[in-house]
């Protein structure tokens, strides 16, 4: 059986109808309505020990609630989870303890109290020995930059730090899965980089993940596995590499040149290639092409065989742009769901 | 099992601790606050005993009652009540918790939710209640007519501390509530806690209706009036008093049940 099981999640809030302004809440109070709302409707996943999945989707598409389903904090309105063969929001204490959690922008860190009182509330409640409790912030140290962070109170903390210090109340008690929800919501580039270093090591270390971003820089290194969900259903569930390897193949060259050149001139050479020129009028040209008809290598070695090339930038596809193809509606994902 | 359940009480005792410790911690970080709490206590306690010697100064017994009996009366449950705020005053967040959503990190934590919204802050208040309260239930019980056996101190110690717990039972019910009301703030609970004001006099000065409220439906009468009734053995319901213990145990189950109910029914914020 997969570490983390659940068929037919689903989750429905119900929300008060009311009409706007105060009136409208005046009569709330005497006729109640209300409509429902299915956050997320018939998930089913299955998560393997040591796989790292990356969970996305648009605004709105229920990553956050089905990550609530599966920690136990919500209750789901039908269907059921089990991590380890256990129910989470029935077994939450002992769940708890192989499940860590992070939520990008809710902190747990006790307010008004230091980093270090937190991280030491949650080795009480852990039962960590002090020794692991040291080691553990040494490798925090390492990674994170956890101690100059230690002595600060958590509301002095600024959002990177902040969400430095969240890792490590997260992973304080070596979780078997870690459930992140945005860990790097609102970083600069320098702390993403960090935070994704660090989730490269926890994959190393054998660390089940299951993590949702809007910027899917965060998943290329980490997850081989994608889950896309929208309007509370999944409507793709497979590996990453694939998804890349089928929606994903347009690679564009930006090229500057010693000389010049005109677009009829390259196009006549690449004719699978859709050639545009840049800012700099005939020395700077993008070439695009399918990579199953072409490769940077031909197009590089075509091109200097007519001009000196004086810088190369290659482009691959972000899997952003895949995404945005789901989200438009554009890709039916029929052939590839459930590998 | 045994072994188990005591083990598990244990370790609960000492994160509630540990909790309420680091709590303590952070609000000396505002000392000033701290001592204004602190004298607030105080001053609420005494100005409540001001308006009691001014009735007892015109009336010098008051359905029965003698001033140090009243006064006795009075402390007790002005004990019991400011222990709440010191113990557990995290409780009266948890609507703002259940409405923000603040609660999902609780629930992802090897330790009982119900104990860390308690253990979440710690009410000064309470202490200067309590310093106020304990001086005037030490005044009052060399001034009343007891005839003091070591069983009957006992029996008090056992009565005052059922009475507490009492108390916290039915401040979690009070403020559970909120996980079906569904308002950021406690209004249910608020005015439960100032109907627990009405039990600090003897239950005799009412008509039948708050008699029977404060006796049997929200009994706060059992962390002061009854016990005081027992000891000072007032005949007729006063063996009433002798039963707060088992009072306080069954509220405790209905509070732990209930506070389960409701937090299935949590959902959460949005994001
Ligand atoms: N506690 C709640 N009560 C009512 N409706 C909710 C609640 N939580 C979420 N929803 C609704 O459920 C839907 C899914 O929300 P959810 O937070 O899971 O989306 P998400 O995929 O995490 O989005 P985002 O990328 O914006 O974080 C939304 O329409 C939201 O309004
Ligand atoms: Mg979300």
């Amino acid at each position: 059986m997969a570490l983390l099981e659940a068929h037919d999640l689903t989750k429905t809030f119900r929300r008060p109808e009311k009409d706007p302004g105060l009136r409208g809440s005046f009569k709330h109070l005497f006729q109640r309505k209300y409509s429902t709302k299915t956050a997320v409707g018939g998930v089913d996943l299955s998560i393997e020990a040591g796989e790292a999945v990356a969970y996305v989707g648009p605004n709105g598409a229920g990553k956050s609630t089905t990550i609530k389903l599966l920690t136990g904090i919500v209750e789901p309105t039908s269907g059921e989870v089990r991590i380890g063969g256990l129910v989470p929001h029935r077994n939450r204490v002992a769940n708890s303890r192989q499940i860590g959690v992070l939520f990008g922008q809710r902190t747990q860190l006790w307010w008004d109290l230091p980093v270090r009182e937190s991280l030491a509330l949650l080795r009480d409640m852990y039962d960590l020995s002090p020794d692991r409790f040291r080691a553990q912030l040494k490798r925090f140290d390492e990674v994170l930059g956890l101690d100059e962070l230690l002595p600060v109170v958590a509301r002095k903390l600024s959002l990177g730090q902040r969400m430095r210090a969240d890792l490590a109340c997260a992973l304080l008690h070596d979780p078997r899965i870690v459930f992140l929800d945005e860990p790097t919501i609102g970083l600069d580039i320098a702390v993403k980089d960090r935070v994704r270093e660090f989730l490269r090591q926890l994959k190393a270390e054998g660390t089940t993940i299951m993590l949702t971003t809007h910027d899917l820089g965060d998943i290329e290194d980490t997850c081989e596995r994608i889950v896309i969900i929208d309007g509370g259903r999944v409507i793709y569930d497979g590996s990453l590499a694939q998804v890349k390897d089928r929606y994903a193949r347009e690679r564009r060259v930006h090229l500057q040149l010693g000389s010049e050149l005109t677009v009829t001139e390259l196009a006549d050479r690449f004719p699978q290639a859709t050639v545009t020129a840049g800012a700099e009028g005939r020395r700077e040209f993008t070439i695009a092409f399918d990579k199953a008809e072409l490769t940077a290598g031909a197009v590089l070695a075509g091109v200097a065989q007519i001009a000196e090339v004086l810088e190369v930038k290659i482009d691959e596809p972000a899997i952003e742009d895949v995404v945005r193809k789901v989200y438009a509606g554009e890709l039916l994902l029929a052939e590839g769901s459930t590998p | 099992m045994v072994a188990e359940t005591l083990f598990a009480v244990r370790r609960n005792a000492r994160l509630y601790r540990r909790s309420l410790g680091a709590v303590v911690r952070a609000v000396l970080e505002y000392v000033a606050d701290f001592w204004i709490l602190i004298a607030a206590g105080i001053v609420t306690q005494s100005l409540g005993l001001v308006f009691l010697s001014v009735v007892m100064s015109r009336v010098p017994h008051l359905n029965g009652w003698s001033y140090p009996e009243m006064v006795l009366i009075y402390g007790l449950a002005g004990v019991s009540s400011g222990i709440v705020p010191v113990l557990s005053d995290g409780i009266w967040q948890l609507a703002s918790f259940i409405h923000n959503g603040q609660l999902d990190y609780a629930l992802t934590r090897p330790a009982p939710p119900l104990m860390q919204v308690m253990s979440a802050w710690v009410g000064f208040n309470g202490v200067g209640d309590l310093v106020a309260s304990a001086a005037m239930l030490t005044w009052a019980l060399t001034r009343v007519d007891v005839h003091w056996t070591p069983l009957n101190v006992l029996i008090l110690l056992i009565l005052m501390i059922s009475g507490i717990a009492l108390r916290l039972a039915m401040c979690v019910v009070a403020n559970t509530v909120s996980f079906w009301l569904r308002m950021p703030m406690p209004m249910f609970a608020m005015t439960a806690w100032q109907v627990g004001e009405l039990a600090r006099y003897p239950l005799g000065i009412y008509g039948f209706g708050l008699r029977f409220l404060l006796g049997a439906a929200a009994p706060f009468a059992f962390a002061g009036f009854f016990p005081a009734a027992w000891l000072l053995d007032r005949g007729g319901y006063a063996w009433l008093g002798i039963l707060t213990p088992v009072v306080a145990v069954l509220w405790w189950i209905f509070a732990v049940w209930l506070f389960r109910r409701g937090l299935r029914r949590y959902d959460s914020a949005g994001h």
